[in-house]
């Protein structure tokens, strides 16, 4: 397996990074209650109103200040199914950091590393934070087994209810496991989380598509009373460039999936052109450079300023030695004997314009929807998500609710857990009273 | 040293270079040590007590607790006396006084009995020390015959002084120990049995942690642990207050004392010299910091001097002893109202949540606008801004006279500004 090698500059050593190194360092127990005495003890804290998924960052810092590890983990633990996959992926600078007080004074409290510290000894002690009653309530369906899915069926599953899990590919995880790199979120974090919902009780069906494999209709016959759809955005966008049907065209879905299903197992050659300006992007990049690639450019239509990117994610890619063209649109992608040679693009100045050499494009412009009908006939937005609303996720058919990408058009983990809460009471009150259909 | 204040001063008879010493501890037990403090620039040293006694010391044998990031805030030790041969000792204190003679040498000892006490006495006068410390004080001996169970026996110390002072021309100095009500009672004691001066605090008796595994103390020696003494930042109010009550008492006001406990910088050194101490005596510090400590001990004394005009240390000895009172002496006739700047302010609400849980409820709080505003309950207690952790963000404000016909003339808000 490669490795990117760089210089420190702080103390001028020899950095290695691998595909499988986290790019942050975690908390031990002395640096984890150095952060936490960082932290002022806000009275009704904003960090926590900060938090859509409502993990309670306050409470859980103030809980390390005052030396309850296992009380900090447990309302982790209660508060998000996902605590150590969001602990690593938020985009905390929108969020809980943004509206720390302590910033007021110097910098705000690293909430993130320090939900991970406390993650990380839920692990250490093997807690058992929740437990499921028996479920002897009724059956449902959740399809796909990303952050929204895993969220509504740990909370189905503490309340009762024989949840099952649909999934298409044959590890859990959706986004987490296929489409974030490992230096952001390792696959044990991952794994963890995943446990914590199976060992409520929740069954796992692998390597099974709703709508391809099996039908809701068949389903209904099994006794599932109710579905939830977390199915997420799994088609890329694609661009109408010439060329685009050249050997060497990626897209950024596919690209990830590989990567990681490989466990970086895989050598990218050659020179890599990376379209686009959003964490997924960033991703490519990354993983494009820590598996090899020679040369690595992303090229975004923007400035960095307008980029959704995080700015720790732009700077760890650029920390790889990634450079970034900005301003410039793809025009033309060069081939020579069906293979990419490279590509042309214009800048959104009508003047600059950009000649790159390149074996490998990946386009990480954004993903749509897949056909949301071979599920079910659930009324659809003009891009092909799901109309319903988004924290409540009732569909327009009876029994049948979503949350999370294929509601939102793409957000963050934390929203998918934000929304997979509030639509697991919805499914509660449904399933009780049979109530609150559109 | 950027400056050239003068640190010097006379501390019974004997000319200091400055008022830092070494107490008698781990800091300084042999040649090599103490030579590497005096050239770090300590002015004298107490030597590690000496006696008869040879201690056989526990593993481990420290344990320290700490606040939020800050660890070392109290320091417990179980060390005794020195555990060398006290011909090694003497010979140490022999050679240190040969090759630093400018330095001072303080012989601190410890024995059993009269006859003991003098004959220790007599040998590090013989070795050459410049003064002797009696050590009534170490709580951790395992011989119930020495140490603080000495210290807390006035007559003990009497006769013990007595018996030093008879075997020797140099000034003998009593350490006290703080494990006890009033330490004027033994220091008394102390100057009737001829001691010039007197050290305080030795540590406190404590039990800094317990360990929740093996239900005992720590340190664990082998699953059991020991009462011992208990040292750093944490007891320097209590050393403070020692020192004192010792100066402000008739029979001790002119006594030299040697200030010990909990003393890091050069600030705390200042302190207990406003308190009536003539030098100060440092371990804690130095066994987690090191000797050079003494670096900023001296430099930023000697800035503080200049900025304020002082030429002489002695200058400064006791200059805050006046203005401690007793408490029924404090004048109770107004409160000084705070207020709380805005600007600063960064809404993490902590004045209001100690204000209304812990004192008038006299802190409104804006939901809206997460910000503060005081009302007509303040009593002028300052806890919310002792709680702030923003600078100057709340500060002494209005002041409200309970009888205004008893007004003061002078700016009490600023003297009681906090750092």
């Amino acid at each position: 397996m490669s490795k990117v090698t760089s210089k420190n500059q702080l103390q001028g050593k020899e950095i290695e990074r691998d595909y499988l190194d986290e790019a942050v360092h975690g908390y031990n127990l002395r640096t984890a209650m150095e952060e936490a005495a960082r932290c002022v003890l806000c009275y009704d804290a904003p960090c926590s109103k900060g938090c859509p998924s409502n993990t309670r960052p306050a409470d859980f810092i103030r809980s390390i200040r005052f030396r309850n590890l296992k009380g900090a983990a447990a309302i982790i633990r209660e508060a998000n199914a996902l605590g150590g996959c969001t602990a690593k992926v938020c985009p905390y600078d929108r969020m809980c950091e943004e509206a720390c007080s302590r910033t007021g004074i110097d910098r705000p409290i690293q909430i993130g590393r320090l939900q991970a510290f406390a993650v990380a000894m839920e692990r250490e002690y093997d807690m058992d934070v929740l437990k499921a009653p028996k479920a002897d309530k009724e059956k449902v369906a959740c399809i796909g087994s990303g952050p929204a899915s895993l969220t509504v069926a740990q909370r189905l599953a503490l309340g009762g209810y024989k949840v099952t899990i649909f999934e298409e590919f044959d590890k859990p995880g959706g986004v987490l496991t296929y489409g974030i790199i490992p230096p952001r979120l390792p696959q044990d974090v991952v794994d963890y989380d995943i446990k914590k919902v199976k060992d409520l009780g929740v069954e796992f069906v692998m390597n099974t598509k709703v709508g391809r494999d099996v039908t809701i209709e068949q389903l209904k016959e099994k006794g599932y009373k109710a579905f939830f759809v977390g199915t997420g955005l799994w088609k890329s966008k694609e661009v109408d460039v010439k060329g685009k049907e050249l050997q060497g065209v990626t897209y950024a879905v596919d690209f990830l999936k590989k990567a990681r299903s490989a466990s970086g197992d895989w050598k990218v050659d050659g020179e890599v052109i990376v379209i686009g300006g959003g964490d997924v992007a960033m991703d490519c990049a990354a993983t494009a450079k820590l598996l090899g690639a020679s040369r690595v450019t992303i090229v975004y239509r923007r400035t960095l300023q307008e980029a959704p990117a995080d700015i720790a994610e732009l700077e760890y890619v650029q920390a790889l030695g990634v450079s970034i063209f900005t301003k410039f649109k793809p025009q033309e992608i060069m081939g020579e004997n069906g293979k990419v040679t490279g590509l042309i693009a214009e800048g959104t100045d009508d003047f600059s314009q950009l000649k790159l050499k390149a074996n490998h494009i990946i386009f990480a412009i954004g993903q749509d929807a897949e056909d949301m009908k071979k599920i079910a006939q659930v009324e659809l937005n003009p891009n092909g998500t799901i109309a319903c609303d988004m924290n409540k996720g009732f569909t327009n058919i009876d029994g049948i609710f979503a949350a999370g990408d294929i509601v939102n058009g793409g957000k963050t983990v934390n929203e998918a857990v934000a929304a997979g809460k509030t639509v697991a009471e919805s499914i509660i009150k449904y399933l009780t009273k049979k109530e609150g259909v559109n | 040293m950027a400056n050239k204040a003068d640190l010097s001063i006379e501390y019974l008879g004997v000319k200091c270079e400055n008022p830092f010493f070494l107490s008698s501890s781990p800091v300084g037990g042999c040649y090599d040590m103490v030579a590497k403090a005096y050239e770090s620039g300590w002015g004298g040293v107490f030597f590690k007590t000496v006696g008869r006694f040879i201690a056989d010391e526990c593993s481990p044998r420290f344990d320290q607790n700490g606040k939020e990031q800050t660890p070392w805030i109290g320091f417990k030790n179980m060390e005794q006396i020195s555990d060398k041969p006290l011909e090694d000792n003497l010979q140490a204190i022999h050679r240190l006084k040969r090759d630093y003679p400018d330095k001072i040498m303080v012989a601190t000892i410890m024995g059993s009995s009269d006859e003991e006490w003098k004959e220790l006495s007599e040998l590090v006068t013989q070795a050459g020390a410049d003064l002797i410390e009696c050590n009534f004080s170490c709580p951790q001996m395992t011989s119930h015959a020495m140490g603080s169970d000495v210290g807390q026996s006035p007559d003990l110390v009497r006769q013990y002084s007595r018996a030093v002072s008879s075997a020797t021309k140099l000034p003998v100095i009593a350490k006290m120990t703080p494990n006890i009500g009033n330490m004027e009672v033994p220091a008394i004691a102390a100057i009737e049995g001829g001691a010039k001066g007197v050290s305080a605090i030795n540590t406190i008796k404590s039990i800094t942690n317990i360990n929740l595994e093996h239900m005992t103390a720590m340190p664990v020696v082998n699953g059991k642990s020991s009462i011992s003494g208990y040292s750093g930042a944490a007891v320097k109010p209590i050393g403070l207050r020692f020192i004192a009550q010792m100066k402000q008492h008739p029979l001790l006001k002119d006594v030299q004392m040697s200030g010990i406990g909990g003393i890091e910088t050069w600030r705390d050194a200042l302190e207990y010299i406003l308190v009536g101490s003539h030098n100060v005596q440092v371990t804690t510090s130095v066994m987690q910091y090191g000797y050079r400590i003494v670096e900023d001990m001296a430099s930023g004394l000697a800035y503080y001097m200049e900025e304020h005009g002082f030429n002489k240390l002695e200058d400064m000895v006791g200059l805050a002893l006046p203005n401690i009172i007793p408490a029924e002496e404090l004048d109770r006739n107004f409160k000084v109202i705070v207020k709380i700047d805005h600007e600063k302010c960064i809404g993490c609400g902590r004045c209001y949540v100690s204000c209304f849980d812990a004192a008038h409820q006299a802190i409104n709080w804006d939901f809206e606008k997460r910000r503060p505003s005081v009302n007509d309950e303040c009593v002028g207690c300052h806890l919310c801004l002792n709680v702030c952790p923003v600078p100057d963000c709340i500060e002494p404000g209005e002041i409200k006279y309970k009888d205004e016909s008893k007004r003061i003339p002078k700016d009490i808000a600023f003297q009681t500004r906090y750092e």
